[in-house]
């Protein structure tokens, strides 16, 4: 009886959870960075504005110029952070195939390699192609219960100010579960 | 004209103050975890061979014996940064036990790295390899930064961590520990 419940659990508690997961935002009182976060199954997610001049500083520092970066800086990038705390399982997911809504429009992340792909047509060094490599939220992952858990950069590929409805995405052993953020804004100019 | 000329200098004033961008102090960082995770089934250690900081070529082959801790890092990764400190009490805590900590810099240069290693307390002793290519990462399967593994005596990967960790809490040198019986 206790296998049946716990494999129902399996099933359904996903969808209970992501009914009533809770969402909450805050501000940084000194940048005046914004973070919406949720936690859901076990698992924690967050976006975290970064501000258009600390991207500037950060990749200016790994050895972009201000006009090889400025695209990148004006796409509505984001502090990822998802982290495996207590699943029932080990989580497995593709960031590109995650989903954000404008207006409800479904709309397109720009993916890592195709950044990589932009800047490899430039000027820009190896080594700071590789620091932008490495920076950014990994497109795909596997996180194992009790606290596995990355720290990146995603480019979201809005305008300074845009608003919109972000949905991450994994699975555990082929099953989807979902954290969703509602009203999340892009950093203003 | 005159922001740019702005963004330069803090650009600069980061550099030369603190080394890295100070983006980590602005964001409500997760809590670090002290779980290691078990690698099932535990494969063979990929190589491993780079120059560190005092230009000697380190091999992993030549470290048969002993239980080391293979760390995957960056300067400008925040977790990576907050965890190094830990590494090093680690590698206080056990290096007269057999254990070894390599460090593994991703893609940049010595003098990047020689200035981070400064504002680090405490500074870490464990020796800082240089792979400046990032050529590692695909033979480890290393995804994102932070990432380590904890390679057993005889060669094989036992643990992984994924993200950045408390590597002096006592749960997880005992873990540690344990490889060497």
């Amino acid at each position: 009886m206790k296998y049946i419940i716990a494999s129902l659990a399996f099933w359904f508690i996903p969808l209970i959870g992501y009914a009533g997961a809770k969402q909450s935002t805050n501000t940084n009182p000194v940048t005046g960075a914004k973070t919406w976060e949720t936690h859901i199954d076990g698992v924690h997610f967050s976006l975290t504005q970064i501000l258009p001049d600390q991207l500037r500083a950060f990749y200016v520092n790994r050895g972009f110029t201000l006009k090889q970066i400025e695209p990148y800086v004006s796409s509505c990038v984001y502090m990822t952070v998802l982290r495996n705390d207590s699943a029932p399982g080990d989580i497995h997911f593709i960031s590109n195939n995650w989903s954000i809504f404008v207006n409800n429009k479904p709309h397109k992340l720009k993916s890592v390699d195709e950044w990589i792909n932009y800047y490899k047509k430039t000027a820009v060094t190896k080594s700071a192609i590789i620091a932008f490599r490495w920076a950014q939220f990994p497109p795909e992952h596997e996180y194992k219960v009790g606290g596995d858990w990355n720290q990146g950069m995603l480019s979201i590929g809005l305008a300074y100010g845009a608003t919109f409805n972000a949905i991450a995405t994994w699975d555990i052993a082929g099953k989807e579960f979902k954290a969703k953020l509602t009203g999340v804004q892009c950093a203003k100019k | 004209m005159l922001k740019n000329k702005l963004i330069q200098h803090c650009a600069l004033l980061l550099t030369l103050f603190t080394g890295v961008s100070n983006i980590a102090h602005t964001q409500g960082l997760p809590p670090l975890t002290h779980n290691l995770t078990t690698v099932n089934p535990a494969f063979l250690a990929p190589e491993l061979r780079f120059k560190d900081l005092d230009d000697d070529v380190i091999d992993i082959k030549n470290l048969k014996g002993k239980v080391i801790v293979v760390n995957f890092w960056a300067t400008w990764c925040p977790p990576c940064r907050r965890e190094m400190g830990s590494l090093e009490r680690l590698y206080q805590a056990t290096k007269e036990q057999n254990v070894e900590v390599l460090a593994v810099n991703i893609g940049e240069d010595i003098d990047t790295v020689f200035s981070f290693l400064g504002t680090i307390d405490p500074s870490p002793n464990f020796k800082i390899l240089f792979d400046t290519n990032g050529d590692s990462m695909k033979k480890w399967g290393v995804k994102g930064l932070p990432t380590t593994y904890i390679v057993t005596p005889d060669g094989t990967i036992a643990y992984r961590a994924v993200g950045g960790r408390e590597f002096d809490h006592p749960d997880l040198q005992k873990t540690i520990i344990k490889l060497l019986k």
